[in-house]
């Protein structure tokens, strides 16, 4: 039990935290406690949860994937072409999937092949990628996507979850797994905590980067499939700014931005976290513009408290001395 | 002469240990006092509560006879009048000489800085120090060791009276120490106390007047140097007789047999240029040069670390031919333990057993999956082989000491199956007991079959070690020296100096 709270001491934070916002809403609106908040919490929290997930496996290697909301809205565009002119959505989906691992792709050959810095590197595909979206579809959106694409992921199983929150959930799973599990994930952590150690130790860094990167155009395909299943069309602008919320969950989940720490349980709850406070607000009725603020403090409190963590250790352990 | 620093009953907590455990002791003005202890001994600690690095501690710091509690290390220098040159001294590569040593202080002109004047001031304190570098030179023109001497300069620009050197020759070439050391007498004659930690211990007898001891946390003694000896030393260090010369106690294993064959290695910036030579099964091969002699640089191309321009490696008597890299070194069955190992050796982040384990998962799998239980296990088998303390695997490396830091970079390259081993430096910043077992645990090494490169840069260390022993100066190999019984360092520092 102790050695699950030490490995797992700031998701288990985190999560109360998630858990004493949900009291403190609760109290304010009782409405908040209601099955059908819990369900729409989850579904506000998909989209961001997916990307967040994909970007905390280039911010493991000390990168950064700036180009999802991006990539995202390519998905959708390809996608929804393939939908519209009557492909087999599950071809359609593969299609959706091999459109981001391959931006993902390209992403790890600049930064990889090339030696850019990630955050330059991904600026400039975050233009790059944004722009081919308004050529492709001249600015229009392309709509009409049909039911048998929408429902694969807009169904509703007992209870009335969303088949795309399970998706969700699935992908945290399997990212959990590549990450505590495998060889690839003690590559990942030793590649972002200290990349020349880990050249040096004989580990395929570079393998291991593209892997950060198409993981991160996978994870924002699966979101960009969500998306395009529940507005039922896609457009060139979709996406903008999504990396930032994306990065906050990360951090908020104890993802190091210098690289080498950070877990999938984290960045779930990160993204929950992010999700309760949004959806909270509004239960409450807090002014729209005022959750920006609330957000952008929860961001900076989450920062400090990690900052704060040595400090805390040491007061605690002179304490039991004295 | 009065006091210069005085330590009463300090003890120091971090989360769960007793660093500091009621240390007492004096240093005398104008003198040079040396700091002596195994890594983890508390040196560090201690001087970082004298410089108010830490600010949280028990008990009284007195300077000169007044209690002082700094808040920061800034505080320490400006109120205090006391500075400490750090190991690797913290310059702005990109700004001048006389805005380093200024930093923070600049002389002023209205709302702008005074160049002149800081120039001027800058210069003259070069010129005491008999510098050969300007206040208007560019920082990163500079060597190791004239950057050692900005670090002094900027001691002198705000008037320390009282500088630490925190192992000030780690990075410097012997002319260098020399002229640290002229620089350190000079200081010491105009009534600066100096405070120096080394872990060599022969620049102790050189330049100290007194030594206080530390083992564990606690104070040992404080001993005059010039009615002691380098054995009496060592047994208070260590708590027992340890022998710190590097020698083979065993017969040489060298072989006919050619591991590793290296021909016409040569980079485009002349870093190293036509370095050929063999490498014997079973075999210690030593490789000496003066600092910046292309040493490093060939043994990280035979890792992978850096790109192979031009030349061939031949292993077992196959040429590589295509790419080079580590993962490939380490598929073929060459590692290497960097000079570095802060900086190189592991993932700070990590822990030990994952440290050891990352160059050999393949070994740790149940299924598809790595196995937490497989890593432990074998990481706790080397953790009693190599005799590595703390004995806890699970303890993140970067809170063990260099000596058993570099064990367990070891411990990594013996999970795997490679052949050979390269040691770049194997026993800077590592203390004199860690000293003596990595360098048997090398001979061990050897007995089992592998071939080791070691790359020294201590005469003898590079002497004591070798079956053979390769001199290099500026890129080239100046000789092969074949006999061990035949090495003359007089000779080999000729060679290493590029003269035949």
């Amino acid at each position: 039990m102790k050695a699950i709270y030490t490995k797992y001491k700031r998701e288990i934070l985190v999560f109360l935290a998630t858990i004493i916002l949900g009291v403190v809403f609760t109290v304010l609106n009782p409405n908040f406690l209601m099955w059908r908040t819990m369900l729409t919490i989850f579904q506000q929290m998909v989209l961001n949860g997916l990307l967040a997930v994909g970007i905390m496996f280039t911010i493991l290697t000390g990168g950064i994937d700036l180009s999802i909301g991006c990539t995202f809205a390519i998905v959708g565009i390809a996608v929804a072409n393939c939908c519209v002119r009557g492909m087999n959505p599950f071809l359609a989906i593969i299609i959706g999937l091999a459109v981001g691992v391959v931006l993902g792709a390209f992403n790890g050959f600049l930064v990889t092949n090339l030696k850019l810095q990630p955050f330059i590197a991904t600026l400039g595909t975050m233009s790059l990628y944004r722009g081919i979206a308004y050529v492709v579809t001249g600015g229009a959106p392309v709509t009409n996507v049909p039911d048998s694409f929408r429902n694969i992921f807009n169904g509703q199983m007992p209870g009335g979850i969303r088949y795309y929150v399970i998706v969700m959930v699935v992908v945290f799973i399997i990212a959990h797994v590549i990450l505590s599990k495998t060889r690839t994930g003690d590559y990942l952590y030793a590649v972002g905590g200290n990349e020349e150690a880990a050249k040096l130790s004989g580990v395929n860094v570079r393998k291991t980067k593209y892997i950060a990167y198409i993981a991160s155009g996978a994870c924002t395909a699966v979101a960009g499939l969500v998306m395009l299943a529940s507005l039922g069309s896609a457009e060139a602008t979709a996406g903008i700014g999504y990396e930032t919320n994306a990065i906050a969950a990360a951090a908020i989940g104890g993802t190091s931005m210098a690289g080498g720490r950070g877990t999938a349980l984290g960045t779930f709850f990160g993204a929950l976290l992010l999700a309760v406070l949004k959806v909270g607000m509004v239960v409450i009725n807090v002014d729209s513009f005022w959750q920006y603020v609330v957000t952008g403090l929860i961001i900076v409190a989450a920062s400090y408290f990690e900052f704060m963590k040595g400090d805390l250790a040491a007061f605690a352990a002179r304490h039991k001395k004295a | 002469m009065g006091k210069a620093v005085e330590f009463v009953g300090i003890n120091k907590y971090f989360p769960g240990v007793h660093v500091l455990k009621d240390i007492s002791f004096s240093v005398e003005e104008g003198e040079v006092h040396a700091l002596l202890g195994e890594n983890g001994a508390g040196k560090s600690t201690i001087l970082n509560i004298l410089h108010g690095v830490y600010s949280e501690y028990e008990g009284d710091v007195f300077l000169h006879g007044k209690k002082v509690a700094f808040k920061n290390p800034n505080d320490a220098i400006l109120n205090g009048n006391i500075s400490k040159v750090h190991q690797e001294t913290m310059v702005v590569e990109e700004l001048t000489v006389g805005q380093n040593v200024t930093l923070g202080y600049q002389p002023k002109k209205g709302l702008f800085i005074d160049f002149n004047k800081m120039h001027k001031e800058v210069d003259a304190i070069l010129t005491e120090l008999d510098c050969r570098f300007r206040s208007r030179d560019i920082v990163k023109t500079l060597t190791a060791g004239e950057k050692q001497m900005l670090a002094i300069a900027k001691a002198i620009y705000h008037h320390s009276n009282i500088i630490s050197l925190d192992e000030p020759t780690a990075s410097l070439t012997s002319k260098e120490t020399e002229a640290l050391f002229a620089v350190i007498r000079k200081l010491k004659a105009d009534g600066i106390t100096i405070l120096y930690v080394s872990h060599h211990l022969e620049e102790i007898f050189q330049i100290c007047d007194r030594a206080s001891i530390m083992r564990d946390g606690e104070y040992i003694e404080t001993l005059e140097i010039k009615d002691t000896t380098e054995d009496e030393l060592i047994h208070a260090m260590v708590g027992r007789s340890v022998s710190a010369v590097a020698s083979r106690l065993k017969p040489s294993r060298a072989a006919d047999e050619v591991v590793l064959k290296v021909e016409h290695l040569s980079d485009n910036d002349g870093k190293y240029k036509d370095v050929s030579f063999e490498l014997h099964k079973g075999e210690i091969l030593g490789f000496y040069g003066l600092v910046g002699a292309g040493r490093t640089e060939v043994m990280r191309v035979l890792a992978g670390a850096d790109r192979k321009i031009s030349g061939n490696i031949i292993f077992k008597g196959q040429e590589i031919k295509g790419n080079w890299n580590s993962t490939k070194a380490l598929k073929y069955g060459i590692g290497m333990l960097p000079e570095d190992r802060k900086t190189q050796g592991f993932n700070k982040l990590d822990t030990n057993y994952n440290n050891i384990a990352i160059s050999s998962l393949e070994k740790y799998m149940s299924g598809v999956f790595t196995s937490e239980a497989k890593k432990l296990k074998n990481a706790e088998r080397f953790f009693e082989e190599l005799d590595i303390h703390p004995n806890k695997p699970e303890y993140l490396t970067v809170n063990m000491s260099g000596g058993n830091q570099q064990k367990v970079i070891l411990a990594r390259w013996m999970s795997t199956n490679i052949d050979v081993i390269i040691f770049d430096e194997p026993t800077k910043g590592v203390d004199v007991a860690a000293k003596a077992e990595i360098y048997r645990l090398m001979e061990e090494l050897v007995e089992e079959g592998k071939s080791l490169i070691v790359v020294s840069s201590e005469l003898p260390e590079a002497m004591g070690l070798s079956d053979r022993l390769i001199v290099m100066s500026e890129g080239r190999i100046t000789k092969e020296l074949t006999d061990r019984e035949a090495f003359h360092s007089d000779e080999i520092l000729n060679y290493a100096i590029g003269g035949n």
